[in-house]
């Protein structure tokens, strides 16, 4: 009954949705826009509703046990708390009940998004360009022939990005062009053929049953 | 220089130095900002999710439905599953995303595995076609070298012919390369060098493209810092 | 020449470097011509052969703030294409972290556009030329179900107004009023729309992606698959060139202003590259 009730429902889930692709009747559509639009929608609300609780569950632990950062497991819960009742009680612009605004200064969840998170979350990524130059100046060696190839088409492509290699020379853009649209579509095609069939072939066996590790551990 | 006075600028410009303190050292200051994205980023998340989804698709629809039945009485409208206004059977897709707090019920764990079935079920189950059609069939396709690559009124020409020939011989070298069942020697050991010639080349587009990438962004961050707080930048 | 020193050289040094290279070509801006890739330029010719009494420009996100300032440049830029053909837009956006910036875009280009209009025709109004859907998980359901009805997956819009209220919505319902789905991305949202929406729909598909993905799109414009594509920023930027110059429009273009500092990093990467190898065959040699 454990094992076998969610690999019955996997199953027929499974067959609704490859035949939603081949059966145009109009039974099977509109139960394939039911298990889609309604079923699966709330489903993955509540699958972020899980994570959530995960993460706070964990980050209350780590101040219980005073694991490593524990103080600044406060920073989180805090700033998630005090979020959430921004966002659920004053609403998404803040037209709900909840007060998000002291004369000019407004606080709704939509100014927080532009006013903090995307400095925070594209500060965050932008670091990687730091790292990438040192490790470009520490890590790519030209040690084989391979790898002089491999940093001749990194260098022509990274001229023909920008207008600079166009002044430079204006074959320059061009070859890097061919570059993308050659050797790369060659290279990525076949990459990409084999990992499809790949995931495809994997695919197969979470369907009929053989791959069971979705269903985790223990019984 | 025309310093901004807006203290949300204010705000981001110190949050982002927070941010950029850990490329001198791992800080203080950073992990109150890595923590504080983490907190902030969940909450708006969980908003818009109780906002635009689970209010409208779940309790909307069955209080409608207890409120008619309430007051017009019940109606057989009311147990339609593909109704969106008024529906008591909506409560079955609800239970069942309840089911994935079962996980912190030790005797009753088991039951997480049906919400997960579920969806990966019909996405697998979806999938499987579209990669058929959407991916395989097409680059198949499109790597086969016909007529129509060499002639000019196919939208070819000799040399889009020669290079539609150039990348078959790609893909098939790439292929040869990653094909561990058989051992890389006498025709296949060619193959596979000629594959590894190709890939090379790939992943030397793709690490100045990654270059590229990371470095707007870094762009982003400065024309903010220059522009919008200290106004250096026009 | 202390060959070792400079192999081990702080790597903070380094950081600092990147930093001037970005910061001073910002300061003092330099604008150089740039040319237009083919994939770009097929995006923006299929985009104008779109007739916009029958059909849309649909413009689909799954980015985040984090790829903001390569992405939100190629939503501009499409939104100003759209306006200036008066083609109606529609936007969606996959991922919730997106939506507030759609909204922002929406309306920084609206306002350029209702700056210099002088008539109600002339304006861009919300409703008649441009809808925000709003978003809808998981990424799959607005992607197939559209197919069967755009009311159906939005009801309502990102704003909460009914979606069948909303005037251009009453003659776009499907796929079949949609010319093509731009997916501006930081992950796969043009191979799930191809996937997905085109194999069983039929509708063109074209990219506006982070140049990291964009290696990976190549095979699909190569197979016709995505009708054309945006590359990163200097996509974004050859975009707004093209929109400016054959449309006159009027506008900050955030992709273009980052061209110089761009072409400066590039410089700074090859030159740390090779000196790189240098000190480290020097030392070689000397050991």
């Amino acid at each position: 009954m454990k094992d076998k009730l969610p690999l019955i429902l996997m199953i027929v889930a499974g067959f609704f949705g490859l035949t939603d692709r081949f059966l145009p009747h109009p039974v099977a559509e509109g139960f394939n826009q039911y298990l889609r639009d309604t079923l699966l929608r709330i489903i993955s609300a509540f699958a972020l509703i899980l994570g959530l609780g995960n993460l706070i569950l964990r980050h209350v632990n780590k101040i219980q046990h005073k694991g490593d950062g524990w103080r600044h497991s406060y920073t989180l819960l805090i700033s998630f708390f005090a979020a959430s009742v921004i966002g659920l009680f004053g609403g998404v612009s803040g037209e709900l009940w909840f007060p998000t605004r002291i004369g000019n200064f407004q606080f709704d969840i939509t100014t927080i998004y532009f006013q903090m998170l995307i400095p925070l979350g594209a500060t965050m990524f932008s670091m990687l360009a730091f790292y990438m130059a040192s490790a470009a100046y520490r890590s790519f060696r030209a040690r084989s022939w391979l790898a002089v190839l491999l940093l001749g088409a990194a260098f022509v492509v990274m001229l023909g990005q920008v207008p600079l290699g166009h002044q430079i020379w204006s074959g320059i853009p061009e070859v890097s062009q061919w570059i993308m649209e050659v050797p790369n579509t060659a290279a990525k095609r076949g990459i990409e053929l084999g990992i499809t069939l790949g995931i495809l072939a994997t695919f197969l066996k979470i369907l009929t049953g053989i791959e069971r590790s979705w269903m985790g551990g223990g019984k | 220089m025309n310093v901004s006075t807006d203290p949300w600028v204010w705000v981001g410009v110190i949050l982002t130095f927070c941010i950029y303190s850990f490329l001198y050292r791992d800080n203080p200051f950073y992990k109150f900002g890595e923590h504080l994205f983490v907190g902030v980023a969940n909450a708006f998340t969980l908003t818009f999710m109780f906002h635009r989804i689970i209010m409208p698709i779940l309790v909307d629809p069955f209080v409608t439905a207890i409120r008619e039945s309430a007051t017009e009485g019940m109606q057989l409208s009311h147990w339609n599953p593909y109704a969106t206004d008024a529906n008591f059977l909506v409560i079955i897709p609800g239970l069942i995303g309840c089911f994935y707090f079962a996980r912190f019920i030790p005797n009753y764990a088991w039951l997480v595995r049906i919400p997960i079935g579920l969806f990966m079920g019909y996405y697998v189950g979806r999938s499987v076609p579209a990669y058929l059609e959407g991916s395989v069939f097409p680059q198949m396709r499109a790597t086969i070298v016909t007529q129509d690559a060499f002639s000019v009124a196919g939208g070819g020409g000799m040399l889009n012919g020669i290079f539609a020939i150039v990348i078959l011989i790609g893909v098939l070298g790439t292929l040869t390369y990653f094909f561990f069942s058989k051992e890389h020697k006498g025709v296949v050991k060619y193959g596979a060098q000629l594959g590894i010639i190709f890939v090379m080349v790939g992943f030397g587009a793709s690490f100045g493209f990654t270059v590229m990438a990371r470095v707007s962004l870094a762009i982003g961050r400065f024309v903010f810092i220059l522009r919008d707080w200290l106004g250096i930048v026009s | 020449m202390k060959w070792e020193r400079l192999i081990h050289i702080d790597r903070r040094v380094i950081f600092l470097m990147m930093a001037l290279a970005i910061i001073i070509p910002l300061l003092f801006p330099i604008h150089m011509p740039m040319g237009v890739q083919r994939v770009t330029q097929d995006l923006f010719d299929k985009i104008d052969s779109i007739d916009g009494e029958e059909q849309c420009l649909m413009i689909s996100t799954d980015y985040t703030p984090q790829t903001e300032p390569e992405n939100q440049p190629m939503t501009m830029a499409l939104l100003r294409h759209g306006f200036a053909r008066g083609v109606p837009v529609l936007l969606n956006a996959l991922y919730v972290e997106g939506a507030p910036l759609l909204a922002q875009a929406i309306d920084s280009v609206m306002v350029e556009f209702n700056r210099h209009a002088t008539s109600h025709a002339d304006s861009i109004i919300y409703g008649r030329d441009v809808v925000f859907l709003g978003w809808q998980p998981p990424p799959i359901v607005p992607i197939l179900g559209m197919g069967e009805g755009i009311g159906n997956i939005y009801p309502e819009d990102y704003y909460g107004n009914r979606t069948d209220s909303l005037e251009v919505m009453q003659w776009i319902e499907d796929y079949d009023e949609v010319g093509i789905v731009v997916a501006i991305t930081g992950l796969a949202a043009p191979l799930w729309y191809v996937q997905f929406a085109q194999t069983k729909y039929g509708v063109a598909v074209g990219a506006g992606c982070t140049a990291v993905c964009a290696p990976d799109f190549y095979p699909y414009c190569g197979s016709g698959q995505l009708s054309g594509m945006m590359a990163g920023m200097k996509g974004a930027a050859e975009y707004e060139e093209l929109v400016h110059k054959t449309y006159n429009t009027r506008g900050r273009r955030k992709a273009t202003e980052g061209m110089a500092a761009q072409s400066a990093a590039h410089i700074l990467i090859m030159v740390l590259v090779i000196i790189g190898n240098i000190a480290y065959f020097a030392t070689r040699r000397q050991s």
